[in-house]
C-alpha cells in the first residue's frame, strides 16, 4: 500500500511526464520544487532522459508493402479455400478426390504386374 | 472499379471495432487494421529487440498470429491494439528467453535509428547516454520495459496502458514511480560489463 506521499508523488511525476512530452516543462516550475520526495528532482531529470531516448523508431517502407502483400494479397492456400466453401460442396470435392484416389490406385495396381512380366520377357537371360 | 474504391474508403471511415467485426472474414479490413498498427507495433519491439532483423521478424509474426486467430477475437470492451500488444508481448517475452545466453544485446541499429539527423559533434556524448540509459532500462523487468515504451513512445494514457498489461491506472502510477526509482538507482550504479541482473532486486 503507497503512501498518502507516495501517492502526491506519483500524480506529480505523471503530471511532469505529461507537461514535458506536450512540451511544458512542468519541472522547472517552482511548485515542482518544493516536493514532497526528495529524490523528486533526480526523478524528473530521469524523465527528460527518458523521453530524449524513447522515440518512436519507423520501419522500412519495404518491409511493410511486403508484410501486407504476405498477409492480404497473398492467395489463399487449398485448404484456406476449401474452408470458405460451403459445407455441401466441400464433401462433394472430398468425395470426388477420394473416389479418384481410389481409382488411380486400382490403375497403377492392375498395371505394375503386366509392367513386370514385360521387363521380364525383355530381359535377356 | 467505383465499388473498390468506394469499398476502400468505407474501411478507412471505420472504427476499429467495426473493422475487426469485419476482418474476420473480409482480408482488406484486417489490411486497414494493418496499416492502422504496423508502425506501431515496430516501433515497440525494436525499442524492446533493440535491432532491425528481429524486430521485422517480430512485427511479422504478430500479425500473422492476429491474422490467424482474428476469428476467435473476442470484444471486452478493450481497445483493440491492446490486443496486439499482448500478442508482441508475448512473443518479443519468448524472443528473451531464447536470447537468454546473449549477454550484450546490440545497440548499434538503435543508435543508428535515433541519432541518424543530429549533428556529428553532440553524437558521441548523446550516443554514450543514450547507450547507458537503454542498457538500465533493458536491465528492467518486462513489465516496466513494457510500461516505459507505452507511456514515452506511444504517449498512452495510465488507463489505455492499464488495460493492456491487465492493471488499475492507480497500479501503472505507482509501477511507474518505482521504475524511475529503480532507473535512478541503477543509473548511479553502472554494473561490470556483461553482469546480468535486474535493477528491482529480482533475479534474471
Amino acid at each position: 500500500m503507497d503512501s498518502s506521499s507516495d501517492i502526491q508523488t506519483q500524480s506529480l511525476l505523471d503530471d511532469v511526464t505529461a507537461g514535458i512530452q506536450t512540451g511544458d516543462d512542468l519541472g522547472d516550475r517552482a511548485g515542482y520544487a518544493e516536493s514532497p520526495a526528495a529524490e523528486f528532482g533526480d526523478l524528473v531529470g530521469t524523465i527528460k532522459a527518458l523521453h530524449a531516448a524513447l522515440t518512436p523508431v519507423e520501419p522500412r517502407p519495404e518491409f511493410v508493402a511486403s508484410l501486407r502483400a504476405d498477409l492480404i494479397d497473398g492467395r489463399p492456400g487449398v485448404f484456406e479455400r476449401a474452408q470458405q466453401m460451403p459445407l455441401r460442396i466441400s464433401l462433394a470435392a472430398a468425395l470426388v478426390a477420394g473416389f479418384l484416389l481410389f481409382f488411380l490406385r486400382r490403375l497403377f495396381d492392375s498395371d505394375a504386374p503386366q509392367e513386370i512380366q514385360e521387363e521380364a520377357v525383355a530381359t535377356p537371360l | 472499379m467505383k465499388n473498390f474504391f468506394s469499398r476502400r474508403l468505407s474501411h478507412e471511415d471505420l472504427d476499429d471495432r467495426e473493422l475487426v467485426a469485419l476482418a474476420k472474414e473480409d482480408a482488406e479490413a484486417f489490411g486497414e487494421l494493418y496499416a492502422r498498427y504496423v508502425k506501431k507495433m515496430y516501433s515497440y519491439i525494436f525499442h524492446r529487440t533493440g535491432n532491425t532483423q528481429d524486430a521485422e521478424d517480430l512485427t511479422a509474426r504478430v500479425f500473422m498470429r492476429a491474422y490467424a486467430h482474428i476469428g476467435n477475437y473476442v470484444d471486452r470492451g478493450l481497445p483493440f491494439q491492446a490486443w496486439l500488444y499482448r500478442i508482441a508481448h508475448n512473443l518479443v517475452a519468448n524472443w528473451h528467453r531464447d536470447q537468454a545466453r546473449r549477454k550484450i544485446i546490440a545497440l548499434d541499429d538503435y543508435v543508428a535509428h535515433s541519432l541518424q539527423s543530429e549533428a556529428p559533434e553532440r553524437m558521441a556524448e548523446d550516443l554514450e547516454e543514450r547507450d547507458s540509459l537503454m542498457a538500465a532500462v533493458r536491465r528492467l523487468p518486462e513489465e516496466r520495459q513494457q510500461l516505459l515504451l507505452l507511456k514515452f513512445i506511444e504517449q498512452m494514457s495510465n488507463a489505455d496502458i492499464g488495460a493492456i498489461m491487465g492493471r488499475t491506472e492507480g497500479a501503472i502510477k505507482s509501477l511507474y514511480h518505482r521504475t524511475l526509482l529503480a532507473l535512478r538507482d541503477d543509473m548511479g550504479s553502472t554494473p561490470e560489463p556483461g553482469q546480468q541482473r535486474r535493477i528491482d532486486g529480482t533475479e534474471v
